[in-house]
Formats: structure tokens, sequence, C-alpha cells
């Protein structure tokens, strides 16, 4: 198992009143398992995705990474995990924009202290072969969101996690992206969990799970 | 480094407008520091370049080279008394006409025993050799005095210019050295090495005594307040943008953050932009500084050299990180949680 969610907590104060934001979740994802995580809006989801890609430490709980728990890791180590076992993808792509495309790349390399390699395969691999010296204002949508992927791909994490993917994308361009993803998770053997509110690109998942009032309802196999 | 440069080569024009706020304020500075530097040098090079390390006054002159009287048997008492070479010094503010001539010229009659240390160095004409010659500052030259001409100082006294010596001035005006045995009193006994003073007589460094020449500290004062409230400025000016180039910056520093980027590597990439803008700056205004000195008309008190300008450049690049402080705080608390937006927290 790549990842392994145990028994998960997480409240928030908000002042004298808590609030239950996931509620004993578990959940587990295996190498080259893609995974839908659907619910309603302040369903916690997002909270989920936070908590396993180690932006957000759970109130109680294990979060096992590669076998390893990262929800009693410092911050310092967290961070470092994060570079190099976890690739995000977020809701608008998020690239820096004072980046060229192969910069976007580069830069994991350089936050690792990797040799920068030749990172035109792998952008000839995401059919952005063409735009290596472009900004990302001079992309188009869904060339945005293929090399926000790339640059999640870079450092051959174990675990990629998208936050709404397809938010910004028109439905086609949207459906391409996931099945992009969901493809390098599958062929790369990586565990992928993906948070998602469109109900057309869940088809490309391999398990949909359902989570409601921050507990983890229904499995979908 | 690999981002700093980045971004300061994607988002040029606001970081060469910002540049050049402070190249213009740091030109600034360095111009206001040659004119500290001229004026100092104007108003008291003679002292500085006095040829001794202290000075014994009166102690009643607290300090003050132009109020101390010394007879001249206490003086040469004194001089008795030290253990390594000493000398008197009379200092006389007076005015002087060119052979009777009608033009009055202001001069600092500066006289001392013949044979003595203080006497500077001959760079034209040749030393005194009889007793009405003098050795006179050549900034006197673009008063149309040359190498013979008589000074002369009242009704009986006239003196010969026998040679000119450099960068001796004192209270904005030039200095005439002449060597003179009959004095009968003095202003100042000058020591070299260590002064050994009694009670009536206090022994000041020669640096100390600058501020007893009329007008030296106000004049340093103002333009030092001056250069203080430009270094106060510089910082503020960088510190205001980078504060606000970093909120703007916010989910770029979150998705880094999430990407796995350290505190420790995002803040040096920030200095290391705040250092490149200073350092651009402080060359570039290295550059018009010394052009605008070299525009200055010669007798124009300003003296800008390499030597002038590295200690404001120091204190600029110094005062320029620390007003970086702010903006640092702001990058340590980005939570890279920011980066996934809906959550609440």
């Amino acid at each position: 198992m790549t990842l392994v969610l145990e028994h998960v907590h997480k409240v928030y104060q908000d002042g004298p009143k808590e609030y239950v934001a996931l509620n004993d979740a578990s959940l587990q994802v295996k190498a080259g398992e893609f995974v839908a995580i659907v619910g309603p809006s302040g369903s916690g989801k997002s909270t989920l995705l936070s908590i396993a890609g180690a932006l957000l430490s759970p109130t109680s709980g294990k979060v096992l990474l590669d076998g390893e728990n990262i929800a009693t890791l410092s911050k310092k180590e967290v961070t470092k995990r994060r570079l190099e076992k976890i690739g995000f993808v977020f809701q608008a792509a998020h690239l820096l924009p004072y980046l060229k495309v192969k910069d976007q790349l580069n830069v994991i390399s350089v936050l690792a202290h990797k040799p920068k390699q030749k990172k035109a395969d792998i952008l000839a691999h995401f059919g952005l072969e063409h735009r290596i010296n472009n900004y990302p204002n001079e992309l188009s949508g869904g060339e945005r969101q293929r090399v926000a992927i790339a640059r999640a791909l870079v450092n051959d994490p174990k675990l990629i996690l998208a936050d709404e993917p397809t938010a910004s994308l028109d439905s086609s361009r949207g459906q391409e992206v996931v099945k992009l993803l969901a493809k390098e998770v599958n062929e790369g053997n990586k565990a992928g969990v993906m948070v998602t509110h469109d109900e057309r690109v869940l088809g490309f998942a391999d398990r949909i799970i359902t989570i409601r009032d921050g507990k983890v309802e229904f499995v979908n196999d | 480094m690999f981002l700093a440069i980045r971004e300061l080569l994607f988002a040029k024009t606001k970081y060469i407008l910002i540049s050049l706020i402070t190249t213009l304020t740091v030109s600034l500075i360095f111009i206001v520091s040659g004119l500290a530097e001229g004026l100092s040098a104007d108003n008291a090079s003679s002292i500085q370049g006095l040829a001794a390390d202290y000075l014994v006054l009166e102690a009643e002159a607290e300090g003050e080279l132009g109020n101390s009287f010394i007879p001249m048997q206490q003086a040469k008492e004194i001089m008795n008394d030290q253990e390594q070479e000493a000398n008197t010094l009379s200092v006389q503010m007076m005015n002087a006409t060119i052979g009777g001539g009608d033009k009055q010229i202001s001069l600092a009659l500066f006289a001392t025993e013949r044979g003595g240390m203080l006497m500077p160095e001959v760079m034209e004409g040749r030393f005194p050799k009889q007793e009405n010659e003098v050795l006179a500052d050549d900034s006197l030259k673009q008063e149309g005095i040359q190498i013979g001409d008589e000074l002369q100082l009242g009704e009986k006294t006239s003196y010969v210019v026998s040679g000119f010596t450099t960068d001796q001035r004192y209270s904005h005006t030039p200095v005439v050295f002449i060597e003179s045995e009959d004095l009968k009193q003095v202003n100042a006994v000058a020591v070299k090495g260590v002064a050994v003073t009694d009670g009536d007589y206090s022994a000041v460094p020669k640096i100390d005594a600058l501020g007893g020449i009329p007008s030296y500290s106000q004049e340093q004062a103002s333009l030092n307040m001056m250069i203080i409230f430009l270094y106060v400025i510089t910082a503020f000016v960088l510190a205001a943008f980078f504060y606000v180039m970093t909120l703007q910056k916010r989910d770029q520093f979150g998705v880094l953050k999430a990407l796995g980027a350290n505190n420790k590597y995002l803040i040096s990439g920030l200095i290391t932009q705040i250092i490149l803008l200073s350092v651009v700056s402080v060359g570039i205004a290295t550059a018009i500084s010394f052009g605008v000195g070299a525009l200055f008309p010669a007798d124009m008190p300003f003296i800008l050299n390499m030597a002038t300008i590295v200690q404001p450049a120091i204190i600029i690049i110094v005062v320029s990180v620390l007003g970086a402080v702010v903006s640092l705080y702001q990058v340590v608390k980005i939570d890279p949680l920011e980066a996934i937006e809906g959550v609440a927290a």
C-alpha cells in the first residue's frame, strides 16, 4: 500500500465551537490505483486531500505514506517528503508566471538538489515539446494543466494528488487531462488520488469514494 | 537563485523602476557624502594633515584651538615635558592684499618653530629661507597669487610667497605657513605620540580638535543627518516594495511550499533579489556621482573617491537587507495549504 489513512480525525477550533472536518476517515490506495473522491462542498474532501498530501496534520489517526507515518513528522521533514514522494496537481494549474515551461519542471529538480535533466522527453510525452520556451500566459488552459501534471511527475513521486484538476477547464479539455492523469498513475505504478466535483471524469477512476460530513460513506469498487 | 533571477528578468519593468528610485537616493547619498568630505577638508585639512597626534591646549579653551592661548614660556616647558617631538602652533586669521592692492584675501597664518615638524612639504617653489618668506596653500593660486608675490598684512607686515604646498585649509580659508622664533604666545603645542600634560593644559587628539574649528561640527552634523535620512528612505522604499511584492505573491509562495520548497530557499531567494537590486543601484549611483562630481567647478569643496564610497555603499546594502525582514516574516507565515483552495483553515 502506498497511502494508508487510519481512523483520521480533523477538528478545527472555531472560537468556543469545534468543527469536525473529518470523522474517523480510513482509506487505502495501492500503487497503480487511481481513486476519485467526491462529495458535496464542505464535506471534508479537500481536508482529506490536504492531510494525505502532508499539507495539514490530522488531529488524530495515522497517515502512512510508503509505510512511514507522516502525521508525526516535523514541518521541515514533511516539506521534504512532499518534495520527494508527492506530486501535486492544483485546481488552477498554479504555474509560476515567470518561468518558461521547461523551468516549471526544472524548479522541482533545483529544490530537490538534483541535476536538471533534459526535460524535453517528458514534455514531448505530454505533447508540449513545441511549448518548451513559452511562459504560462502564452499557453491554453489545457496546456497549463498538462504542464502542471508533468511538474507533478518530474520527481517520480509515489503519490499523486489532484485537487479538482478540471475546475478551470471545459468539458473536453477536462476529460483529456484526467485521462492523462489516470494513464500516468496506472502505467507509472503510482498511487493517485483526485478530488473532483466533475461527474463526467469519474469514469477514469479505478475507485470512487464518497465523503459526507467528514465521513467516508461509500466506497465504490 | 534559480527562481530569484528568473523572476527579476521576467518582471523587468517593475524591478527597473524600483532600481531607478534607489539609484537616485544612493546617488544623493554619495554626492552629499562627497560634499561633507569636501567641506570637512576645506575647513580642517590643515589640522587633519598636521604631522602630530595630539594638540596640547589651554584647559579653559575646552578643545577650541582658537580660544587657547599659551604664553611662550609655558609652551617651552610643555615641549620639554614631552617624550616625543613637539612644536608650538600659532593660528591667526587675517586679511591680506597682494602687494598692497585693493583685493582682500582671507587667510590663516600658521606659525611654528624653524626646522620643526609642522611645516608641510613643498609642492612647488622652495622652502622659506628668509624670515619674511612663507609657504602657501596652492588654493591661493585661484586668487591669482604666484611664487614671489608679496602678501601685505596690515600696514607694516608683509610676506613673500616662496613656495606652494597643498591640502592646507583651515576654517574655509587657505593656510600660509611661516617659521618664526619670536612669538610671545601660541595657541597650542602639537605633540607626536602620547602627550604629557598637567592641570592647566589638556591634550586633545588631533581628530577631536576638528570640532573646535568654527562651524565644523554644525556643517558635518547637518550633512550627516541628510545622509542618515537618505539611508532610512532607501531602506523603507525597498522594504515597502518587497513587502507589497511578497503579499502579491502569496499564492506563488504557497504553491512553492506545497511543492516542497522550504523557508530557507524562499528567503534566500528574496535576499538575493534585494542584494542584487541594491548592488546594481550602488554601482550605477557610483558612476552617476563621479560624473556629477566631474561637472562641479574646481573650487567647489567636493571630494569623492572610492574610500568615501565604500562605507555608505556597505551601509546601504545592509539596511536594504534589514528592510526585508518584514517581508521575510510574511514568507515564513504563508501556509502551503493556501495552494489548496476551499480548505477551512
